[in-house]
């Protein structure tokens, strides 16, 4: 920290004596600013927010709120709030009285309320952990229209297709081998064969086929059409987009029947209880496998999505980055921005692990060697990508993912036959949409 | 002509004193203007919004769309008539179904037949809870995993699809809704009959009236001001169902209907002005036929 700020300073000089006096006194500001910000912070209260996670979520965030208040003096209030309640009443909640600093998503979801002037440009606070921070994760933290950061990087997870070791050894496969195709197909149909759920699906919530559209997409059309797609550079009615819903349909007779009655806990319920041969699911749900038993954890494998078209091969991943955020209309934003720093930073990251935080962390400094082979695996897969999309509803704008994407994809599973309808009606709803 | 015209009006004076002004003004004018702040300012913004875009967070973001929301929702959008199709089923299931039920038991238990007093707390019961609460105790039983699929013998692999089921959904939606609405209507319409004064029914029922004739004769014209409430508490509640749906669900599109849509499309993530249209359209099909219906009814009280 002392280095940074001499490095600030200096720079000031060299400013000031290029400039002159005015240069200079703005210089001294500047320090004095931070300085002040400082003194601001020590014997503040900072508001801090956790989306969700039970008892687990809310013994990391004491944990590393109570290592910041020894670090810098300041009080931390945290509160936890049902995710997706903080979610859809988001724009309401930054209007009104936030929590100075909390949890949130990078992509769209920062970006659009950043712009709106919702969330603290968060410019001076990556540069301080920029040393710790691959240039993907800058990127993915900075909105492509103002060029700001609205959130500091901290975890990410791989969507993959997850299984059960045992289940694959059972039907006489390879567990190491579900890499192309065919071995997706022969296991989705032997595992049929014993009674049981081929390809285990939820679509429920109306988000969760999100991800299994949007891998199928990737692996058939590539990175840059699927983007292009959900900005509207591409069009729903393509035939290359309709080639990807005839692959979703090839999944369909896999399903469980009751794909529109389950959420994406239903899915992680009949993994654990050994009813489905795979799932396509963000890997958060470990946690889970791990609680149930030590044996129920180790037997839990992820690979990534099998490739399709060889000219892609397994280069993209849905890979949604969380982090966190500091509110604009906070009361203690100096305190706010503070607190987001030390979250995303080697000490908080340390402080989090300690307290049970099983995420992978993007910083640099996060230290994966004590982790386990299903961890590794995780890195793995992540490593296996080139291409990181977010998820469909945050690299898609949040009046068309929600409303006209989500309800599409559930009526094509229940009617795979009326596609083309289907894509026409997404595409004419996209061209209604007002310019942004 | 002159005299005609002041005497009412001096004598309407007279009947004003100044404390009985003072009353009259706050006790109508402070619900009036409550009613033009909350209610009518918040009505006329919303029609005016629905004809614009806007992501509901800066004002000066707020671009002219002329008819264009209500166009994509009736040209493009498949979900605006299975919501139409499902309130439709709900009001029509309602009128024909729920209701007359609640009215036939308000009528049976209002005859003191054995155990009234018993059947009256077991259909009032649900009246008590909130939609929302009755949509958690249902979902708790019938989704998979549930209580009832676990009676059955049924785990979340193999479990019966009972809400994404296009097939059964509705009527098991319908159903759990009606349990609820049978006793409201029972209740009201109880409280009804026992203003119906029981020399009429007597009098009736000398003059050799079968029960049904006496009923449809005597009985339901005394309760004419009972009959309107019911007619337009069944027309609202069936169009403007959300909460048991939205518990059931969590999202809005399986089973969608036009206030599901509304809030889909009007708070949260996804929020345009479309979801103003919405409201817009869902408040012409309540007020439409509720002033259609209160006028033919108020005209044939005046005949």
């Amino acid at each position: 920290m002392s280095e940074e700020k001499n490095v600030l300073s200096r720079r000031s000089v060299i400013k000031g004596a290029a400039v002159g006096g005015a240069a200079l006194a703005a210089g001294s500001t500047l320090s004095a600013g931070s300085a002040d910000a400082a003194t601001k912070v020590k014997g503040s209260t900072v508001k801090w927010t956790t989306r969700g996670g039970g008892a687990t979520g809310d013994a990391i965030a004491k944990a590393v709120n109570d290592a910041f208040t020894k670090k810098t003096g300041a009080k931390v209030v945290a509160q936890q709030v049902n995710s997706d309640d903080f979610q859809n009443n988001f724009a309401q909640i930054m209007q009104g009285s936030p929590d100075d600093a909390f949890g949130w998503m990078a992509g769209y979801r920062s970006n659009h309320f950043g712009e709106m002037g919702l969330l603290a440009d968060l410019t001076r606070e990556i540069g301080h952990l920029k040393t710790n921070l691959p240039a993907a994760a800058i990127k993915g933290s900075t909105s492509p229209v103002s060029k700001k950061p609205y959130i500091l990087p901290t975890t990410y997870y791989p969507w993959g297709l997850h299984y059960r070791k045992s289940m694959v050894k059972d039907i006489g496969m390879n567990p190491e081998k579900i890499g192309n195709w065919d071995d997706f197909v022969k296991l989705m149909t032997l595992t049929q064969k014993k009674g049981l759920v081929g390809y285990s699906l939820g679509a429920k919530g109306g988000w969760e086929a999100m991800g299994t559209f949007d891998i199928l997409n990737a692996r058939i059309n590539g990175y840059k059409y699927h983007i292009d797609l959900l900005n509207g550079r591409a069009k729903w009615t393509d035939a290359r987009t309709k080639e990807t819903f005839k692959y979703f349909a090839q999944l369909i007779p896999f399903m469980n029947a009751n794909v529109m009655d389950i959420s994406w806990d239903g899915m992680r319920d009949l993994l654990l209880q050994k009813k489905t041969g795979a799932m396509m699911m963000g890997s958060w749900f470990a946690n889970d496998f791990k609680a149930k038993s030590q044996a129920d954890y180790d037997d839990l494998w992820v690979v990534p999505f099998p490739e399709i078209n060889p000219k892609f091969g397994v280069d993209t991943i849905d890979a949604p980055l969380d982090g966190i955020s500091v509110a604009a209309n906070g009361k203690n934003i100096s305190g706010g921005k503070a607190l987001a720093e030390f979250w995303a930073s080697p000490e908080g990251i340390a402080a989090a692990v300690k307290a049970g935080d099983t995420n992978i962390y993007v910083s640099k400094s996060f230290d994966t060697s004590g982790y386990d082979a299903f961890n590794k695996q995780k890195l793995a897969v992540l490593a296996a990508a080139s291409n990181i999309m977010f998820f469909l509803d945050r690299d898609a704008r949040g009046d068309f993912a929600g409303p006209v994407v989500g309800p599409a994809i559930q009526n094509f599973i229940k009617n795979p036959a009326d596609i083309n309808k289907i894509l026409e009606n997404v595409q004419a709803q996209w061209d209604a949409l007002p310019k942004q | 002509m002159k005299t005609a015209v002041t005497i009412p009006k001096n004598r309407n004076r007279r009947s004003l004193s100044k404390t009985d002004r003072l009353t009259l003004t706050t006790f109508i004018g402070i619900p009036t203007l409550l009613q033009i702040i909350l209610l009518w300012v918040p009505a006329v913004v919303t029609i005016i919004l629905s004809f614009t875009y806007w992501n509901g967070i800066r004002l000066k973001d707020v671009q002219w769309a002329g008819i264009q929301n209500y166009k994509n929702i009736l040209f493009n959008n498949p979900l605006f008539y299975q919501a139409l199709k499902n309130n439709g089923i709900w009001l029509l299931f309602f009128i024909v179904i729920a209701t007359p039920l609640g009215i036939l038991l308000a009528y049976q238990i209002d005859r003191g037949i054995k155990g009234h007093a018993f059947y009256e707390s077991i259909y009032y019961l649900p009246v008590v809870l909130s939609l929302a609460v009755i949509g958690i105790i249902w979902n708790f039983m019938l989704q998979p995993g549930g209580f009832v699929q676990g009676l059955m013998g049924r785990d979340i692999g193999n479990a019966i699809s009972i809400w994404g089921n296009p097939k059964i959904n509705t009527w098991v939606i319908l159903g759990i809704a009606s349990w609820r609405h049978i006793g409201y209507i029972m209740l009201l319409y109880l409280s009804g009959l026992k203003s119906v004064d029981p020399a009429l029914k007597e009098a009736a029922a000398i003059d050799g009236a079968t029960d049904w004739q006496i009923f449809r004769k005597i009985i339901l014209p005394t309760m004419q001001p009972v009959n309107i409430i019911i007619v337009v508490i069944t027309l609202i509640e069936s169009l403007r169902a959300f909460d048991l749906v939205y518990i059931i669900y969590g999202s809005p599109t399986i089973f969608p209907l036009l206030n599901l849509l509304v809030f889909q499309n009007f708070a949260g993530q996804g929020i345009s002005m479309k979801g103003a249209a919405y409201a817009v359209i869902l408040l012409l099909l309540c007020i439409v036929p509720i002033i259609t219906y209160l006028r033919i009814s108020f005209k044939e009280d005046l005949k």
